[in-house]
């Protein structure tokens, strides 16, 4: 096992350098630059940007170099230093911007996990063990309308509602009071408030996908001679339920973990904008709308390396639940 | 000096430049009528301020206030309180903030934007030949901190920090004439000196834009400990603020004109009427800013400006969610990313359910999708095609105007090439109503007559070498959606005389970048100058390297003084020395007889086409916000809404 580990971490060093190098490559790949971008944006509003400041921001940003030699000046300054460059937008130190956004999305992306799961386990279970009943076909209805509905569509519609009909204040994690206030009892009490709404949008989709990969797992589970034997020995239904055909489905939840990591930084974007929801993602797009290369870069980096990461850890845990897998 | 009839102005409501700019000696005597009589009478502040003067912990509103205050003449005298609630975007909106409170140059704009008011100048004296302007500086003037503002701060912003070559490696083009950079001296405490080398009668106008706002930028006592003129340890503050070179630390501390870090540092002082509290930095939510105790302004009443307490930006990511947040009432003024001719009819619907009012927007621009044919095209082929005035001519004679106004413009327009808005003292009949008429058997006679008269299959003309009269239209579909519209009819008008076009929909950092190459074939973009032709001339000749363009490389001609890009022709070259003699030129019958020339050399070479004069566009303002004008300019270079003085806007 300690082997296997350490494998996998060596390979990630020479995984993650192509990685950076690509990464930075596919940032540079559109036409223009930070500062054309820039220009364009700011024209958008009939502004207009001085010439001479123009040329000097290239200069200044070192856009005017060859492309190897600013992904040398990066990706040294990363190893050599820990240090992630300057936003060219925000002229903030990179590292700053997207630590000071993780923890909200960390709430997010754990609330909804478990609201997901806890929608989808039981839920699937049970359309699985009822299978082709009544409540099956609801459940299935319901689940492929929720694999239907973009959740862009689903977060503007119910914000319409909410605004128009209940005039409700609905986007963003906290009302205007809390916004900037330390952390209290009531700014959590404010925040939960909020969060129902992302969570449910981003729940559903997951939910839908969730209950339809359970109940396969199950079906496949159920008929095999070891529930027949069990049963046989007078094993109660939901004691046999539970501790066997449960447990071997449940390895599709386990390999969702390898993606959970990156869903963390890239996750919900678009939900997340329509939601000016103070999270990593709206980050993540804006960065490379305006081609912040720096910024994107290392918002790619780490997902790369989260991938990476999340991968290795849900192949352990696969191990740890199912004795069948080995990792020699 | 010249003087004019100051009734006449002061009664020109409408926005238009009936009487532009009657120069210099008109906005000194506007000055006369902030006396230093209204600085006893300054007694109303805030009820906050007035709580902490009591408490002893702000002087009182006299030592807060300069000895001769700006005097604003008010509607309504308000009343203080609330809060004004505006969105932004999460992105590059940083001009957002600007256009509300970074308004605070040495002068300003009129309402009707035809005349430069005092504003951090109290009054000013130019030279007879346009080189030297003196400005008188209000005594007793204090920064957001309570530090007194002095000639002192106007001297180190420019001298020490825009012609520092660290921080600025060319000095604005804004500050510099005949390439030699402005040179700034203290006369006393209070009077400050700009010294041109050569004629710069444009100077004043140029200072009201937003980008003349670098004399009143920096604050020397707060940004002088950044630099290393004044701070020979500042190398610890870049290592200790964990960044690589001064320049950058001064950037972040002081921010510049228009970037983000201008909003992103609530510890800097400001003249500005709001002072940021919570800063605009990236991921931020929301940007606050509060009421500034040392604000210099007052109504006729004597009461401090601003009246409103604080200002409130909810960031938005998305585009419908602000407009959302209109339609709930969420937010108190606002027009940025809203004001599309599409969003007007929603907006209009749920008018009583936001409880708010719709503004008009006067357009500055002249045209709203102007046709640049590249003149100066790579492939010679299609250079000699477009260089021909009469293929031009014919293209546009072969436009229905009148449909596409009816279709796309809801019949807000009318036929229009380029120039002066109609009702502008500059308005030119020929250069802006010629060729506007539909009339395709003209067109098709003068093409046949190009020897454009073979025809394929499809009914598209051929040229002499065989290959079809075919060219691709640049649009940026996300920024001009209009203009997508417009092309889509253009392509029939122009299919009807044979003429087969592509409209090539990109992304807009691709537009720029085939522009600057000279890639494009042809490009759309809305006709500005309409309203500001001194300011934004790139329609009546080859101006500006990213605008104009009909002739990219023409401009870089101009701009690097004929030691780069390619020769214009005659009338180009006449024309940009004719510009550099307005820019020139104080008195202004002699500017407009100048540029009347450069307009008729313009309507006689006729490089752009256009399609209809540039739309009115519109605001949202809640129903109790007051002293709002019902109708404003939209420019940038009146950064609206922030010369109709935010400041003095107040809720019932």
């Amino acid at each position: 096992m300690l082997r296997f580990i350490a494998k996998r971490l060596l390979w990630m060093i020479p995984s993650l350098i192509v990685v950076s190098f690509l990464s930075f490559v596919l940032i540079q790949l559109p036409p223009g630059d930070y500062v054309t971008t820039y220009i364009a944006t700011l024209a958008a509003s009939n502004e207009v940007v001085d010439i001479n400041t123009a040329n000097e921001l290239r200069a200044r940003f070192g856009l005017d170099q060859p492309m190897i030699v600013q992904y040398w000046k990066w990706i040294t300054g990363i190893v050599l230093h820990g240090d992630f460059g300057l936003s060219f937008e925000w002229q903030q130190p990179v590292s700053e911007l997207i630590w000071e956004r993780m923890a909200l999305t960390l709430v997010l992306t754990f609330t909804t996990l478990l609201a997901t799961w806890a929608i989808a386990l039981p839920i699937g279970i049970f359309s699985a063990v009822q299978k082709y009943s009544v409540m099956d076909y609801v459940v299935t209805f319901l689940s492929f309308i929720g694999l239907a509905v973009p959740s862009f569509l689903l977060a503007l519609v119910l914000m319409y509602i909410a605004a128009v009909h209940f005039g409700q204040d609905v986007g963003g994690l906290f009302s205007d009071r809390f916004m900037n206030e330390p952390w209290s009892f009531d700014k959590i009490v404010d925040m939960l408030g909020h969060l129902w709404i992302p969570v449910i949008i981003l729940a559903v989709s997951g939910t839908a996908s969730l209950i339809r990969v359970m109940r396969a797992n199950l079906l496949d589970e159920l008929s095999k001679p070891y529930v027949t034997t069990a049963r046989a020995k007078g094993l109660s239904e939901f004691h046999l339920l539970m501790k066997y055909p449960v447990r071997i489905a449940l390895n599709p939840f386990i390999s969702t973990i390898a993606w959970l990591l990156p869903n963390l930084v890239s996750g919900s974007i678009i939900v997340a904008i329509v939601l000016s929801l103070p999270t990593a993602g709206p980050l993540l797009l804006q960065s490379l709308m305006s081609q912040d290369m720096y910024l994107a870069g290392a918002f790619v980096l780490l997902i790369c390396a989260l991938t990476l990461v999340g991968s290795l850890i849900s192949d352990i845990l696969l191990a740890l639940a199912d004795p069948r897998i080995r990792l020699e | 000096m010249n003087h004019f009839d100051k009734r006449n102005m002061l009664g020109a409501t409408a926005p238009d430049r009936r009487m532009i700019l009657k120069g210099l000696a008109g906005a000194a005597t506007a000055s006369v009528m902030m006396g230093p009589a209204f600085a006893q009478s300054a007694k109303g502040e805030a009820p906050d301020l007035a709580k902490a003067v009591a408490d002893g912990k702000l002087p009182k509103l006299a030592d807060r206030l300069p000895a001769s205050p700006m005097v604003v003449q008010v509607d309504k005298v308000g009343k203080y309180g609330g809060s004004m609630r505006r969105g932004l975007r999460g992105s590059a909106d940083h001009n957002g903030i600007l256009r509300l409170i970074g308004n605070q140059g040495l002068v300003r704009w009129n309402l009707a934007f035809t005349e430069v008011l005092p504003n951090v100048a109290e009054k000013w004296t130019v030279n007879d030949n346009s080189t030297e302007f003196t400005f008188f500086l209000r005594k007793g003037m204090k920064w957001s901190d309570g530090k007194p503002f002095t000639a002192d701060d106007v001297v180190f912003s420019i001298e020490d920090c825009v012609k520092n070559s660290d921080l600025y490696k060319s000095v604005p083009a804004l500050l510099s004439i005949a390439s030699k950079p402005v040179v700034v001296t203290k006369i006393d405490e209070t009077t400050v000196k700009f010294t041109f080398a050569g004629s710069y009668a444009l100077f004043l106008e140029m200072l009201a834009t937003p980008l003349g706002q670098h004399p009143t930028l920096f604050c020397k006592h707060y940004a002088s400990q950044f630099h290393p003129k004044y701070n020979p340890n500042v190398a610890d503050l870049v290592k200790a603020a964990n960044l690589s070179s001064w320049p950058d630390l001064f950037r972040a501390k002081n921010g510049d004109i228009e970037i983000p870090s201008r909003w992103s540092n609530p510890e800097k002082p400001v003249l500005d009427p709001w002072v940021i509290k919570e800063p605009y930095t990236g991921g931020a939510t929301r940007v606050v800013a509060e009421r500034n105790p040392y604000f210099w302004q007052v109504d006729q009443a004597g009461n401090q400006l601003p009246y409103v307490d604080r200002l409130s930006f909810s960031i938005s990511q998305d585009v419908e969610s602000l407009m959302l947040d209109v339609i709930s009432g969420k937010l108190d003024i606002q027009e940025r990313h809203i004001d599309t001719l599409q969003n007007k009819p929603t907006l209009a619907q749920n008018m009583q359910k936001g409880g708010y009012r719709l503004v008009e927007l006067v357009a500055s621009g002249s045209q709203q999708c102007q046709i640049y044919l590249n003149l100066t095209h790579k492939d010679p082929k299609i250079r000699e095609m477009f260089a021909n005035k009469e293929f031009r001519q014919a293209l546009s004679l072969g436009m229905n105007r009148k449909e596409i106004i009816d279709i796309v413009y809801l019949g807000q327009s009318e036929p229009y090439q380029a120039g002066p808005r109609p009702g502008h003292p500059w308005y030119h009949e020929k250069l802006g109503r010629q060729f506007t008429g539909h009339e395709p058997k003209q067109a098709n006679a003068i093409l046949d007559k190009l020897g454009y008269d073979k025809k394929d299959a499809q009914g598209f003309r051929l040229r002499p070498d065989g290959q079809k009269v075919f060219f691709s239209i640049d649009v940026i579909p996300t920024l001009y959606p209009d203009c997508v519209d417009c092309l889509e009819l253009i392509k029939r008008h122009w299919a009807e005389i044979g003429v087969d076009i592509k409209i090539n929909t990109i992304e807009r950092a691709l537009y720029y970048t085939r522009g600057d190459n000279n890639d494009h074939d042809a490009a759309v973009w809305p006709g500005p100058g309409g309203l500001d032709p001194m300011l934004d001339a790139r329609d009546y000749f080859a101006q500006h390297p990213q605008g104009t363009r009909y002739a990219v490389p023409w401009t870089q001609w101009y701009v690097s003084n004929g030691k780069d890009g390619q020769e214009p022709p005659e009338s180009q070259k006449r024309r940009m020395k004719l510009f550099d003699d307005a820019r020139a030129t104080a008195d202004l019958t002699k500017r407009a007889a100048i540029m009347k020339e450069l307009f008729d050399l313009g309507a006689d070479s006729f490089e752009t086409i256009g399609v209809c004069l540039a739309v009115n566009s519109f605001g949202i303002v809640k129903t109790n916000l007051q002293n709002v004008p019902q109708k404003y300019p939209s420019a940038w270079s009146w950064p609206n809404p922030g010369p109709a003085l935010p400041q003095q806007f107040f809720f019932s």
